[in-house]
């Protein structure tokens, strides 16, 4: 899938005097004595589309609620375009949800539900008739306007709840796992349609999702959230081929971590004894802030490992095993490899060719290796 | 083999039940035919008896009114539709004032129990679940008395000498006793303080079941919180509204304790109006014909509600 270009030229977090959109500082959220939201801090800049990315309990909706103004701060400060949200309450915002259970108001037509917030800003009728044409024509559901929610199919429902959301031009739009209830197809064509839509209208995304695939393709930066806290923000990228922990080395995508002890360290390398997992040493091309003797992970992704019968050139980075299963999924086979250490690995493989006889397949010793610099090495 | 199996020889009951299905009678018309038969008996014969009563003449006598069917000497069958009594309530203006204000005391005492039951049951509803059935309890607790003995109680306080004068008057508020007890305002009293847990209820099950994130929803499209009141949670909580107030309306019409207990004597209300026809007059004709066009004007008002509410349900789907 290629990830659509947002906002390519312009990226403001990498600007240091960019003026944040949304500040938020050291918020924190308990409920009793469970810290929902841990100490969050967060810049997130006009015309972004922002993924928070965790599992359940997280903390990442209570984030956004507190955005919207369903939750009070127990610490801390939500600014929105330089203003202090703490004694601001949701209907005076300048922000809008779009829920997960996309709450239209099930007594209303399409047209009345998305009229509902224009009429709330006193709009004359004739105006909010022709805005609400116009978002019914940017989600396509014109001929579906004097339908009642229950008459729509998820997918149509989604698109209402989008539209209004959208009908007071807010400036920040937050969305509650807003492709959660959709099936993979329509979840795919919607996630352009969303990118399509912020770009048309330049509005500030702010998403809340648990599917790590769909933050890649949505996001101009994802933050990771864990245990309420920020685990790591970047870019997609970043996140995936830079993460700074295991946690999210194993939540981005699927990976594989050897333990080691630092046993070189040096400014351009570094060396790695991991041979009670991995049965090998890892070098790594490039210095690391460790010391000898550190104990410390190295995470690589399975596509970034290639295997082989013989045993390729090289006294690191190889480790052997025994293929237990292969997983073909058209455009790649995972394989799963039980190493001499008693270890599991996944390694994948592009399909390169439609039929190869040839090819590596259950039952087999294969050699697996990987480039000095394929892989992430992390301290914690 | 499996031919074998499904030609087994018909088990008796196999063969009852293909006789009775032959009748109409199938599993399910047998689960239906025991309310039905309670209806019919208990709600439908005594309906057409009070029907055919109304419709008969006042007689001296045990029954106290003359039959309707009458086998002549010369073997003809007479039968005698007495219409007078309904002319007699038609024109007896006693009667028209008697339904009217029944009406209308009905109506102030549901308006008045839905202005107390809403924010009690919305209370409710918001409340902790852990608290929820303790406050549900609470509500429905008066019933555990006998209904006339909290009717009596409610004159200990609002009699002359009730403990609300007693209060007023030795806290020097008032010098003279307020009369509270024998009037219209003590009816609505008691019709509300009784039947309050009927509109609760509904209005609770309904307010419960609402979604928060509509609400939440609503404030985020910049309703203020009486807007979300008036456009999305009242509409959304009409059927608790249209159940709690049949349920309350319907009886308070007919009520025949608490005005008598509580009302003075200018509070006609239908029931005791009923009460002295039967028992007074001994004119169950009248009685009868007067229970009878109560039952018309009732009958109109649950059949627009009921509508309402069926329309209220299919948006709801």
């Amino acid at each position: 899938m290629k990830k659509p270009q947002i906002a390519a030229d312009t990226r403001p977090w990498r600007d240091p005097d960019a003026v944040p959109f949304v500040r938020i500082r050291n918020v924190t959220k308990t409920f009793g004595d469970v810290y929902a939201v841990d100490d969050v801090s967060l810049d997130i800049y006009k015309g972004e589309l922002f993924c928070l990315l965790g599992g359940s309990g997280s903390g990442k909706s209570t984030l956004l609620r507190m955005l919207a103004g369903f939750e009070t701060i127990t610490k801390g400060t939500i600014e929105i375009d330089g203003q202090d949200m703490a004694q601001v309450p949701s209907y005076q915002r300048p922000v809008n949800m779009m829920f997960q259970s996309y709450a239209l108001f099930p007594h209303m037509t399409v047209e009345a539900n998305i009229a509902y917030g224009l009429k709330r800003e006193g709009l004359p009728k004739g105006e909010i008739a022709e805005r609400v044409a116009e978002l019914l024509k940017l989600v396509r559901l014109e001929s579906f306007g004097r339908r009642k929610p229950h008459q729509l199919s998820g997918g149509q429902r989604q698109r209402v709840a989008l539209a209004r959301s959208l009908a007071r031009r807010p400036k920040l739009l937050l969305l509650d796992e807003p492709l959660g209830a959709l099936d993979k197809k329509l979840r795919e064509d919607t996630q352009y349609e969303l990118v399509k839509i912020q770009e048309q209208l330049g509005v500030t995304f702010i998403v809340v999702t648990h599917d790590q695939e769909e933050a890649m393709t949505l996001s101009t930066r994802i933050g990771v959230m864990n245990d309420g806290k920020i685990a790591q923000i970047g870019e997609p990228q970043e996140i995936y081929e830079f993460p700074n922990s295991r946690f999210v080395a194993g939540f981005v995508g699927s990976v594989n971590i050897f333990e080691g002890v630092v046993t070189e360290d040096e400014d351009d390398h570094i060396r790695i004894d991991a041979s009670a997992e991995a049965g090998c040493d890892i070098y790594v091309s490039h210095g690391v802030d460790c010391a000898p003797e550190q104990i410390l992970w190295y995470a690589i992704r399975p596509e970034k490992m290639v295997l082989s019968r013989e045993r390729p050139e090289g006294d690191a980075n190889i480790v052997h095993g025994l293929v237990q299963d292969v997983a073909y999924l058209g455009d790649m086979s995972v394989f799963r490899i039980l190493l001499d250490s008693g270890k599991r690995i996944h390694v994948s493989q592009t399909n390169v060719s439609r039929y190869d006889p040839e090819g590596i397949s259950w039952d087999e010793k294969v050699y697996i290796s990987w480039e000095a610099d394929a892989g992430a090495v992390l301290t914690s | 083999m499996s031919a074998g199996a499904l030609s087994s020889p018909p088990r008796p009951w196999t063969r009852l039940g293909r006789w009775l299905g032959r009748l109409g009678i199938n599993g399910r018309t047998a689960v239906i035919l025991a309310p039905t038969l309670w209806l019919a008996i208990f709600f439908l014969i005594p309906l057409l008896v009070v029907f055919k009563i109304a419709l008969s003449a006042f007689a001296l006598g045990q029954p106290p009114y003359a039959p309707m069917f009458r086998w002549g000497a010369d073997d003809s069958l007479s039968i005698t539709l007495q219409f007078s009594n309904f002319l007699f309530i038609l024109q007896d203006s006693l009667y028209a004032n008697a339904y009217i204000n029944s009406l209308r005391i009905a109506a102030i005492s549901t308006a008045l129990a839905l202005l107390i039951a809403y924010p009690m049951a919305w209370f409710i509803a918001r409340s902790d679940e852990k608290y929820r059935n303790l406050l549900l309890m609470l509500v429905i607790l008066p019933f555990w008395t006998s209904f006339l003995l909290r009717v009596y109680a409610w004159m200990g306080f609002l009699g002359r000498n009730g403990i609300i004068n007693n209060m007023l008057l030795g806290l020097g508020i008032i010098d003279q006793p307020i009369t509270m007890l024998q009037t219209e305002g003590a009816v609505f009293i008691g019709i509300v303080y009784t039947y309050l847990p009927f509109m609760v209820l509904p209005l609770y099950t309904t307010l419960v079941k609402l979604d928060q994130s509509l609400i939440e929803a609503s404030a985020d499209l910049g309703a203020r919180p009486f807007m979300t009141f008036l456009t999305v949670i009242l509409p959304l909580s009409m059927p608790g509204v249209i159940a709690g107030s049949m349920l309350v309306f319907i009886p308070a019409i007919g009520e025949f304790v608490i005005p008598s207990l509580l009302g003075g004597a200018d509070t006609l209300m239908i029931g005791r109006v009923l009460w002295d026809e039967f028992f007074a007059n001994r004119d169950w004709p009248v009685a009868s014909a007067v229970a009878i066009v109560m039952l018309v004007i009732l009958v109109v008002p649950i059949m627009l509600m009921s509508r309402a509410q069926n329309a209220v349900v299919e948006t709801e789907k």
